[in-house]
């Protein structure tokens, strides 16, 4: 085991940063397993929340309410999925937090898993944060449509390439049986 | 005779075979790629029973919402139209759901015989 925080791609200490409004939520990942729709549910609670934050009409170049907030249910869907498919060793907790600045939002989430599971994580992260996009989703489909394969693989894909959402990740070590995997999503206000 | 039609709790999936059309609508947000068979199989007869001469249709217009699973499962059925190469598809989006607006076209791109309409 690591003691070590270790962290990848385009992470923020957010409490440190100005914002015009902090918003939490603590659940647990076998409850989310127990009714799958409750990832739903909560992703399009939190998204209509959030997207009032877009005035109508929205300012200049920036993404217009209904698109945000379809933009946001499909992001913290699969963020909620995601906690629920992969959590992991004696802790089940998972906590959403999001933040609104002025030119975008931001959203954690937060899951255990167990220490063996970083390693293969962390292989695919650096590939999401240093391969081409385009050519690693048609590469990931065209090898999974051979292989027959169950994991789709292609959550954090479609974010980063069709939305444009940038992501960081965290691992804090929490006991020598858990780590705690932070993932940072950055959405912008503007169009892209 | 074949199954024609898949109710979901927020989502159902119409196969109408005369016009060689399968209808989503609502929300699909499945768990796992099993729980995605029973659609892909579906859409593999849906495929089967399409004339080489005519089309099959995706109408996707009443479709909200389709996490990446959804995505991928779809993708993998275009592919596999590719590699039979015996009936050309018809995509049907709406411009007024975004991840359509977003992400419908790779399907394209996975095989240039996919038609997109989205309107
Ligand atoms: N919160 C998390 N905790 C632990 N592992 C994770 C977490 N999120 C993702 N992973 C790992 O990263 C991989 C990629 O995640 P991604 O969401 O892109 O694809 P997927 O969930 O496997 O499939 P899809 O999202 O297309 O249904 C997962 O298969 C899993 O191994
Ligand atoms: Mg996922």
């Amino acid at each position: 085991m690591t003691n070590t925080v270790v962290t990848y791609g385009y992470w923020e200490e957010l409490e440190a940063v100005p914002s015009l409004g902090h918003y939490s939520m603590s659940l647990d990942a076998h409850h989310l397993v127990q009714f799958w729709r409750r990832c739903s549910l909560s992703s399009n609670f939190w998204s209509r929340y959030m997207a009032l934050w877009v005035p109508t009409p929205p300012a200049p170049g920036h993404l217009r309410r209904e698109a945000m907030e379809h933009l946001l249910s499909y992001l913290l869907n699969e963020l909620f999925e995601n906690c629920a498919k992969f959590s992991g060793g004696p802790f089940q907790r998972i906590n959403y937090a999001a933040w609104i600045q002025a030119e975008g939002m931001v959203f954690e989430l937060t899951n255990q898993i167990v220490p063996a599971a970083q390693a293969p994580f962390a292989t695919l992260i650096e590939e999401l944060l240093t391969s081409d996009l385009d050519e690693l989703y048609f590469q990931r489909l065209e090898a999974s449509a051979e292989s027959n394969a169950s994991g789709s693989g292609l959550g954090y894909l479609t974010l980063m390439k069709d939305y444009g959402i940038r992501f960081g990740f965290r691992f804090s070590p929490l006991t020598s049986e858990s780590i705690t995997v932070g993932v940072q999503a950055h959405v912008a206000l503007k169009e892209l | 005779m074949t199954i024609a039609h898949i109710q979901g709790e927020e989502y159902t999936i119409e196969y109408e075979p005369s016009s060689h059309t399968v209808a989503f609508r609502g929300t699909v947000r499945l768990q796992s790629s099993d729980e995605y068979a029973p659609i892909t199989e579906l859409l593999q007869t849906a495929h089967s029973e399409a004339n080489t001469t005519g089309q099959l249709t995706l109408d996707f217009r009443q479709l909200q919402f389709l996490n990446s699973s959804g995505i991928s499962m779809i993708s993998k059925f275009v592919i596999s139209g590719r590699k039979q190469d015996r009936v050309p598809l018809r995509v049907m989006g709406n411009q007024e759901i975004y991840w359509q607006q977003k992400s419908l076209a790779n399907l394209q791109k996975l095989w240039p015989k996919v038609v997109i309409e989205i309107l």
